[in-house]
């Protein structure tokens, strides 16, 4: 059984925007702080847990099952990584077959009846894939799972967008549940006004921006190198940011429903902080 | 195999939980014998004729509630069969004092193609309204299809909110028929999703009162424990929502059979501390004297079960011996459910009549109980010896049409409907009793005897239709053996 004061996270966003990443440098942090941790990643690609295990250590959950039939020993799909973060991958069908989403609800229910879910969790986070796109995507967000949810998104047009959507699919979960949204993290691209912006569009959305991740190189050196920031160069300003990051989170108390908004708001706050001026000769990805 | 987990909405598939397998060809003594040592291998079924869906078996468990209506989440197909439902607690009021059953409140919501792309969410929560609205239930089970457990309609969240809306408890049962090969595991999940949210807390323990964890067969339990100064707790057939949520009040849990009663029994015991009666059902002297003795333990009745005990073997032992001489010497093959099976095996040992054989539908090495003292198999195997050509075989007609013409024995058992016309088919008497109860305890041996003897003499019917009746097998699979198909060592 797991404790009454597990914190159970999310972590949404456009796809390529480093949910995985991110996810993984905040939880290096937290690790830090002395917190039992979590991650499952829920992206049939499988790559949720690379930098905190130093590579592709992991066979998937439903790798697993697939080979070895349900019955399955929990160390089998749950491995160790940095300063003891409890990784598993959920795994899922190769591209243009099966169904991944009912592959995340049969991987998440396996979780629960090998009792991964142990007492001495503090954390556990959901890396899931960009969108919400079926009902087995939603499933780390049901009742009972996550009920906090981060969006990771930078000052980019496309990840705004998807960002405002995915606060549509929380809205619905939290009118009947207990989702809520926890607060966007800015995965910095440099783009102008970005901080600006950022914090306009998450006061839009009645929430707040927890955190300004800053565009540093170190993070690409770290993971050719199947690290964290955190675990590759701890001194790297970069290090510091994430722990703040996870000390943001942990210290979090402002949970809301989300308000997205329709498009035509979306694009005049595009538009005030100077996105669309720029549009034709300085837009660059 | 661990505690159970109530918190779960799902609940863990036999195959995981017990071991269960469907598949295996040898003896009896063989199977008792390896059951426990490492796991037993699962046949590696190469054809497979006929197959149950365990949704049935979850709708078995809740559908005869007397005031409970029962919403089947998906495609209308899914619940294409179940009206049988309806005509059996037509049938069995009488044997439980409901003198006018009511039409059975069963329903679908009716799962199309656009629901299967748009969630199929708003749907059920109208169903679960109407469905309120129209017959005023005490409580609403939905139990999924696999449609709506592969879209991943948050089911539970739903039932939980209009739970709170309609101020009755609206209950998920997750019993999508891919999730398990073992169609009993629908009965766990039905049993799950009883013991999770409708059975409650124990306000106070009802000195007298024994849960029997049954199906609708007669009351015999009403009968004996009068004399024990007991009362029967009938669950979960013809009970009501408010009986069946004080079933934590009870003294003690029995089963009639342990394949059916495993996880309800055990949840009891772990959640609410009702013992659970471990050994398995009274069928057969031995077992019969075994089970009272456990039963008279547990609720402190040591006294009046011997007494009661007694009088039985004064009663009923001479007449046994009666029969005994008509029967002495036939053979028989079962085919029936484990364990009920099982305990037929025992009763026409009794009576002095060799079990040839048996297709038993599955084994379950052990029960949820994990006590050793419920394997009914192995108990039948101590008290009366081996029981060849014995088959785990869910209901596989041609394994059972292959091994029954090689047998050939003077009368053919079952439980179940459609089992028997093979024995017909074939020129042997049969002789199918539902009611599980039939048979129990000293009478039961009597009672069941009695009945055997009219089959066995009143053979002309099947004799003159086998002359006239088609084989579907050709002579070439009548001559192979019946696991041939099974793989492993049968196939050797």
């Amino acid at each position: 059984m797991p404790k009454e004061t597990l914190r159970q996270v999310a972590i949404y966003g456009k796809g390529g925007i480093g949910k995985s990443t991110t996810t993984q440098n905040l939880t290096a942090g937290l690790a830090e702080l002395g917190k039992e941790i979590m991650v499952v990643g829920c992206d049939p690609k499988a790559d949720s847990t690379r930098l905190l295990l130093g590579g592709l250590a992991q066979k998937t959950v439903l790798d697993t099952i697939r080979d070895e039939g349900e019955d399955i020993e929990l160390t089998t799909i749950l491995k160790n990584g940095f300063k003891g973060i409890r990784c598993v991958e959920s795994g899922g069908p190769e591209p243009g077959v099966g169904c991944a989403g009912r592959g995340i609800i049969t991987s998440i229910g396996t979780l629960e009846r090998l009792e991964a879910y142990a007492e001495d969790l503090d954390y556990v986070f959901y890396d899931v894939l960009g969108d919400v796109v079926c009902g087995g995507f939603a499933m780390p967000i049901r009742e009972g799972k996550a009920k906090e949810i981060y969006i990771v998104a930078s000052g980019e047009m496309m990840s705004l967008y998807a960002a405002n959507n995915i606060s549509k699919g929380i809205q619905k979960y939290a009118n009947k549940g207990g989702a809520r949204l926890g607060g966007i993290i800015c995965n910095s691209r440099n783009v102008d006004r970005e901080l600006d912006l950022l914090r306009a569009f998450s006061k839009e959305l009645g929430t707040q921006l927890i955190h300004f991740v800053p565009r540093d190189n170190v993070v690409q050196r770290a993971e050719i190198r199947r690290k964290t920031v955190i675990e590759y160069d701890p001194q790297a300003a970069q290090a510091q940011e994430y722990r703040d990051l996870a000390k943001h989170i942990d210290e979090n108390d402002m949970f809301v429903i989300p308000k997205p908004m329709a498009s035509e708001r979306l694009e005049e706050i595009l538009i005030e902080y100077g996105l669309m001026d720029g549009l034709v000769d300085d837009y660059k990805i | 195999m661990s505690k159970l987990n109530l918190d779960l909405p799902e609940v863990a598939i036999r195959e995981t939980r017990l071991g269960s397998i469907t598949g295996y060809c040898g003896s009896a003594k063989e199977l008792v014998g390896h059951a426990r040592c490492g796991k037993l291998k699962e046949g590696n079924h190469q054809f497979n004729q006929t197959i149950g869906c365990s949704v049935a078996q979850a709708i078995c468990t809740v559908v005869m509630i007397q005031d409970a209506a029962v919403i089947s989440h998906g495609p209308i197909g899914c619940l294409g069969c179940l009206h049988e439902f309806d005509f059996t607690y037509q049938q069995n009021g009488d044997l439980r004092g409901v003198a006018n059953p009511t039409q059975r409140k069963l329903f679908s919501t009716d799962i199309e193609e656009k629901d299967t792309i748009y969630g199929g969410s708003q749907k059920l929560r109208t169903a679960i309204k109407e469905v309120y609205e129209k017959v005023d239930p005490k409580v609403i089970f939905v139990a999924t299809t696999c449609a709506v457990g592969i879209i991943g309609d948050d089911v539970e969240s739903i039932t939980d909110e209009m739970a709170d809306e309609l101020g009755i408890p609206v209950i998920g049962i997750y019993c999508e028929g891919f999730r398990s090969k073992i169609w009993t595991t629908g009965f766990d999940a039905g049993y799950h999703a009883i013991a999770r949210k409708l059975i409650k807390a124990p306000e106070k323990k009802q000195e007298d009162r024994v849960n029997v964890i049954n199906f609708w067969g007669s009351d015999v339990f009403g009968k004996w424990f009068k004399e024990l100064g007991l009362k029967p707790n009938y669950v979960t057939p013809y009970s009501t929502v408010e009986q069946l949520s004080r079933s934590s009040e009870a003294i003690a849990s029995v089963q009639i059979c342990a394949t059916l009663g495993s996880y309800l029994g055990a949840a009891l015991e772990q959640k609410y501390g009702v013992p659970e009666i471990k050994t398995s059902a009274p069928y057969g002297i031995p077992q019969t004297d075994r089970w009272f003795r456990e039963l008279g333990k547990i609720t402190h009745k040591e006294a009046e079960v011997e007494d009661f005990l007694k009088i039985q073997k004064e009663e009923w032992l001479p007449q046994i011996a009666k029969i005994r001489k008509k029967l002495e010497g036939k053979t028989a093959y079962v085919t029936g459910g484990a364990s009920h099976g099982h305990s037929l095996v025992a009763i026409l040992s009794e009576l002095g009549m060799k079990a040839v054989g048996a297709a038993i539908f599955h084994h379950d090495p052990l029960y949820d109980n994990e006590s050793v003292e419920a394997d009914a198999l192995a108990h039948v195997v101590e008290d009366y010896g081996d029981v060849p050509h014995y088959n785990v075989c869910n209901k596989q007609e041609y394994q059972l049409v292959n091994s029954l013409n090689k047998v050939r024995p003077d009368v053919l058992l079952a439980r179940h409907g459609g089992m028997t016309l093979w024995g017909a088919k074939l020129g042997i008497p049969s002789l199918l009793i539902g009611d599980e109860h039939y048979s129990m305890g000293y009478e039961g041996i009597v009672r069941y005897g009695k009945r055997l003897i009219e089959v066995i003499e009143n053979d002309e019917f099947v004799k003159n239709f086998s002359k006239h009746a088609m084989n579907p097998y050709t002579k070439w699979w009548l001559e192979q053996e019946s696991g041939k198909l099974l793989g492993g060592k049968q196939n050797g």
